[in-house]
């Protein structure tokens, strides 16, 4: 997601902006086993250092890991594969420890993997070929699964790999890892080269997925509607760090734009100033035409303290999540 | 079964306030009647495009009130709800309130004309007619 420019932003930001959404970091789900969890994971590479990382990915849900491209999505996913071993701190996923040096035959065959990028060395295999292959793998593989989802996909698996679009050989692989019907699924930017119709099909199918039981799926994004369409869960992460785990909807509707009118006597500066003292200010500004424009991460209250202060709303708009997703990133670095 | 629920994007009152207070009124109106069976979490929370979590609180806070039963395995149905009663406790609730609002002018030293006044003031401001 992009960082936006500051652009002609008049007024300084008002930096006592607590984050509300923080409430909504230990997720709800008291009792029940994480689908994987981190604790004080560390990775130091030469260029790139990911963590202290302290991560619960709850079981029975859809969770989002989102952040700017680098900010080590994928080596979370590479870590709870077990293709790369932490320099301190415990991994588990599915109640079983990762990266003890056991054989995790059993613990992989739970899970369902998509890669962020499509295997190269397989492009000579036609699609019937290594789904013939793999499937030796995986004792719960549905053939019939396996076969309806290429048909919803409109795959012709009798391609060689190679010779499959970009976006055929995702919808391929996505085919592929969810035809043992997984109990947890590990999505790197899943839709990379999809076009919108087989987006939507893909949307689908993930939702049918969920259906099928006590299912997890954890995956990496930059697509905002991908977010909005299947994540219960938002887990924000910014340099190797996770800066906050969220409720999407919670997120999405506490932060909004308001636009407030001056009140008989007050100018926009005076309103600006006294904005300071709203529920969850992130910034205000003057917009002209006597107006002030004003960022809150916890609206509803902001919405019930300007009504208290006798401030007239003449506007309001919820903010997108990239948007709101700078703001966080920007807060906490 | 699609509900009758219909959010507002923009509006800063939070998603599962919404759909609560809708639910609980397509219930308490009769338009939801007895042992009606509510879609699935996952259904609603598709149909209405939000999360799972929404729709599980809404659900686990309208069966606290006594609004909604759910049966293991089976999903989620409308209870037994006496309508009047809902009503009534309702009514008295807005009159508990009121005896409230009177009672601090009172202390405060305010009297009748002060205390309809500031009624009046902040109908006009929420518009109310």
């Amino acid at each position: 997601m992009t960082n936006r420019s500051e652009g002609n932003r008049v007024s300084t930001a008002v930096q006592n902006a607590k984050v509300t959404a923080d409430r909504g970091t230990q997720p709800d789900v008291v009792g029940s086993v994480p689908a994987a969890s981190f604790s004080g994971v560390l990775l130091n590479r030469s260029r790139f250092r990911l963590g202290p990382l302290d991560l619960e990915l709850p079981a029975g849900y859809v969770t989002a890991i989102v952040g700017p491209n680098g900010c080590g999505k994928s080596s979370t996913f590479r870590l709870l594969l077990d293709q790369a071993r932490p320099d301190a701190g415990e991994i588990m996923m599915l109640g079983e420890a990762v990266g003890k040096g056991t054989d995790d035959t059993e613990l992989k065959r739970r899970i369902g993997y998509v890669p962020e990028e499509d295997d190269k060395l397989d492009g000579r295999l036609r699609g019937t070929a290594k789904a013939d292959f793999v499937r030796q793998w995986y004792p719960g593989w549905d053939r019939n699964e396996f076969e309806r989802m290429l048909r919803q996909f409109e795959v012709d698996p009798s391609l060689r790999l190679g010779k499959m679009s970009k976006g055929m050989r995702r919808k391929y692989e996505l085919a592929l890892a969810m035809a043992h019907g997984p109990e947890l699924l590990l999505l790197d930017e899943p839709s990379s080269g999809l076009d919108p119709l087989a987006w939507r099909t893909m949307v689908d199918e993930l939702h049918r997925y969920m259906d099928g039981g006590s299912r997890t799926i954890v995956m990496a994004t930059h697509i905002i509607d991908e977010v909005k369409r299947l994540a219960d869960y938002i887990a924000i992460m910014d340099s190797g760090r996770i800066i906050g785990m969220y409720e999407k909807d919670e997120l999405l509707g506490s932060w909004h734009t308001f636009y407030l009118s001056s009140p008989e006597g007050a100018s926009p500066g005076d309103v600006a100033s006294a904005a300071a003292a709203m529920p969850g200010i992130v910034r205000v500004e003057e917009a002209g035409g006597g107006t002030c424009r004003v960022v809150t991460s916890r609206a509803w209250e902001a919405e019930q303290w300007c009504r208290q202060q006798g401030y007239l709303i003449s506007g309001q708009k919820a903010l997108e999540l990239d948007d709101i997703l700078d703001d966080l990133i920007r807060q906490k670095r | 079964m699609r509900l009758p629920i219909h959010i507002n994007e923009h509006s800063a009152e939070p998603l599962y306030h919404q759909i609560e207070s809708q639910l609980r009124s397509l219930i308490m109106s009769g338009q939801l009647e007895e042992n009606t069976l509510l879609p699935s979490n996952r259904e609603l929370a598709q149909n209405l495009q939000c999360s799972l979590i929404t729709i599980r609180r809404v659900y686990q806070d309208l069966e606290a009130e006594g609004l909604l039963r759910t049966k293991q395995g089976t999903g989620t149905f409308v209870a037994k709800v006496d309508v009047e009663a809902g009503a009534r406790q309702r009514l008295e609730a807005v009159e508990a309130a009121v005896s409230a609002a009177v009672d601090a002018g009172a202390s405060a030293g305010l009297g009748r004309a002060e205390l309809e006044s500031m009624l009046r003031e902040e109908l006009k401001r929420r518009k109310m007619t």
